[in-house]
């Protein structure tokens, strides 16, 4: 589905140039992939370029059979909303509306009619435990629920692919495990979710993990035994 | 567009409610100003329209070179009233009332005396049939005044007191009008022959012509022009078409000075969105990683500044509407016109102007936001 084929990535800074992706190629399976690696090795750029946030020096990302990072801002706009779902670290969600209307954004830039897309927000909220939180505004909900939130947003559209960066960096032990079983749970379901972290402990949960150096895919770990314990927790 | 985006924009316009406020209020007075200038213009079209409809006679006789409304010494000669009284049945005319008008005390209405001399034994209804008597007798005597309601108000003049028009020649008032509403409340009438007593001439101002039945004011005005020499013919229609093209003029200038005002409020619009633009730069950011196009940001933030323009025009167009009341109160009490109107299509045209002042405003910050990129507004996550 996700396809990155020698993809780079040059920052000009001021003299020098930075290599912040180095020919990372790599097709993206149903499940969950973890991409690690320390500071700076390039993993929310390579993430910004598979999204389409931003576009390779070189190389090109695929989605499907369409050459996703040769296309125009607004039509990778319109592909991310119908294909992508994303959790941040934080500033997920928009200030001024409500958890369901952050829920229910997407859909309305689908153009998904009102009613509907305030049933289907509610009931996303539910799904992710907030079934009580529908009216609050971002700010007063505590940081795990501000994810959640922002995961049931991710799913609105039913996606294919859900991208995490960092989801857990900001929370407690407690809610950043509520919120990596959710992301979990859609794995199983059959999604491509790609989850940068730096916590090696939650990389260990995934059914592989890409090591990054410097840009590089420097090592791919797959680990299929570990997909019967996830399905059991 | 969905009911998320109208929450978006109002509930980001009220969490900064003094800001917003005051941008508001910028509009409001800008437009305000505009409409209350510009109703002026809308007032004496109204006033002319209605002082012309009070006149009797249809056709009005000028020396050449002189226009309806510029008082002056009086030029037109007797011996062409003479020649428009001859030949009256050939051109169509029913009556000629040649008159002579005498201002004294200036051009301010509240201390004003205008005279005007009307032929021996004639009413003023002859000239303004919509008058009528309160007090006294319709036709001055030889020596007498009727004068008009509001300005025998004004200085007190009760049947039977004496008027001076010049130190040799005194006057007594012997009738007072009912107030009428228009100009015609400041005049005294008199007999012509004062007039021209006080004046040293035998010449008249100008000449009220009547139109018999089954001819049109604009023929006899025509063939009064081709038949007499050295006058000329208006129409009541012509003196509007005068009135109008210089009341258009001033309109321009009113609209000049009010569009000063105009600009400071659009900029403050501008500034305004644009500053909120810059706060929630993230905010677009995320909505854009979500899958939010270009041109959503791009409505999203000119609707904001278009929401301010309107209802900031619909307000301005309320205080105008209310200083116009205010002026139109004043004015009516100190001259008896109406100065200001607040018509359908000034009301139409501030609104107008409303809503291209938010476009205006709007356009640079909502294309300042909707070509942010995307990584570097999320502040590269
Ligand atoms: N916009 C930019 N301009 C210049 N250099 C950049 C830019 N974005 C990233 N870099 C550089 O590219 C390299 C990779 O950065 P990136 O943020 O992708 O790393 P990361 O793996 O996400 O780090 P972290 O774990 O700290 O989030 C770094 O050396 C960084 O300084
Ligand atoms: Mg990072």
């Amino acid at each position: 589905m996700l396809e990155a084929i020698n993809l780079y990535k040059r920052y000009h800074q001021g003299e020098v140039d930075v290599v912040a992706v180095d020919r990372f190629s790599y097709r993206f399976p149903a499940g969950l992939t973890a991409i690690v690696g320390p500071s700076g090795s390039g993993k929310t750029t390579l993430l910004n370029l598979l999204a389409g946030f931003d576009v390779p020096s070189e190389g090109e990302v695929w989605l499907g059979n369409t050459p996703f990072s040769t296309l125009s801002e607004d039509a990778r706009s319109e592909l991310r909303l119908k294909h992508m779902g994303f959790v941040f670290q934080q500033w997920n969600l928009i200030p001024t509306l409500t958890a369901l209307e952050n829920v229910a954004f997407p859909m309305m830039l689908a153009g998904i009619g009102l009613k509907e897309r305030t049933a289907r927000a509610a009931a996303l909220l539910e799904a992710v435990g907030l079934g009580h939180r529908v009216k609050h505004w971002p700010h007063k909900l505590s940081g795990g629920e501000q994810q959640r939130v922002a995961i049931a947003r991710a799913l609105a559209l039913n996606p294919p692919i859900l991208f995490a960066d960092e989801p857990t960096g900001n929370l407690d032990s407690a809610s950043g495990a509520r919120v990596v079983e959710l992301l979990l749970h859609q794995a199983q379901e059959g999604r491509t979710v790609i989850l940068v972290t730096h916590d090696l402990e939650l990389a260990r949960q995934a059914e592989r993990v890409l090591r990054l150096r410097d840009g590089r895919l420097m090592e791919i770990e797959e680990a299929p035994a570990r997909r019967s314990a996830v399905s059991s927790c | 567009m969905g009911v998320e985006v109208l929450a978006l924009i109002y509930r980001n316009l009220r969490a900064r409610p003094v800001r917003s406020i005051l941008t508001l209020l910028g509009i409001v007075v800008s437009t305000a100003s505009m409409v209350l200038f510009l109703s002026f213009g809308e007032g004496l079209r109204k006033a002319l329209g209605a002082e012309l409809s009070t006149v009797g006679p249809a056709v009005l006789v000028l020396p050449e070179g002189v226009e309806a409304f510029s008082p002056g010494y009086p030029e037109l000669r007797p011996e062409t009233v003479e020649a428009l009284k001859e030949s009256a049945s050939e051109l169509g005319i029913s009556q000629v009332i040649p008159y002579v008008v005498l201002t004294r005390g200036g051009l301010d209405p509240q201390t004003a005396f205008v005279f005007q001399g009307i032929p021996e034994g004639l009413s003023p209804q002859a000239l303004y049939p919509n008058l009528t008597l309160a007090a006294g007798s319709l036709v001055p005597g030889p020596k007498g005044a009727v004068v008009g309601s509001r300005l025998a108000e004004r200085n007190q003049l009760g049947l039977g007191k004496v008027l001076r028009l010049s130190p040799s020649i005194s006057l007594r008032v012997e009738g007072i009008l009912k107030p009428n509403g228009g100009l015609s409340d400041n005049i005294i009438y008199v007999p012509s022959s004062v007039v021209q007593e006080a004046l040293g001439t035998r010449n008249y101002t100008a000449a009220a012509v009547g139109v018999r039945e089954g001819f049109k004011a604009d023929q006899v005005a025509g063939a009064i022009k081709a038949r007499i020499a050295g006058v000329n013919a208006q129409t009541t229609g012509d003196v509007l078409r005068f009135a109008e093209r210089a009341v258009r003029i001033s309109d321009l200038v009113r609209f000049g000075i009010s569009l000063v005002a105009l600009v400071v409020g659009g900029l403050l619009v501008a500034n305004t969105v644009m500053m909120s633009v810059y706060e929630r730069i993230r905010e677009f950011g995320l909505m854009r990683a979500l899958g939010a196009k270009q041109g959503f940001i791009f409505g999203l933030v000119l609707l904001e500044a278009l929401l301010l323009g309107v209802v900031g025009g619909l307000l301005g167009l309320l205080l105008g509407q209310a200083a116009s009341g205010l002026v139109n109160w004043f004015t009516g009490r100190e001259v008896g016109l109406a100065l200001s109107a607040i018509t359908f299509r000034l009301a139409f045209f501030a609104l107008l102007v409303a809503v291209v002042l938010g476009l205006l405003a709007g356009f640079l910050p909502a294309r300042t936001a909707s070509r942010l990129k995307v990584v570097e507004a999320l502040g590269r996550l």
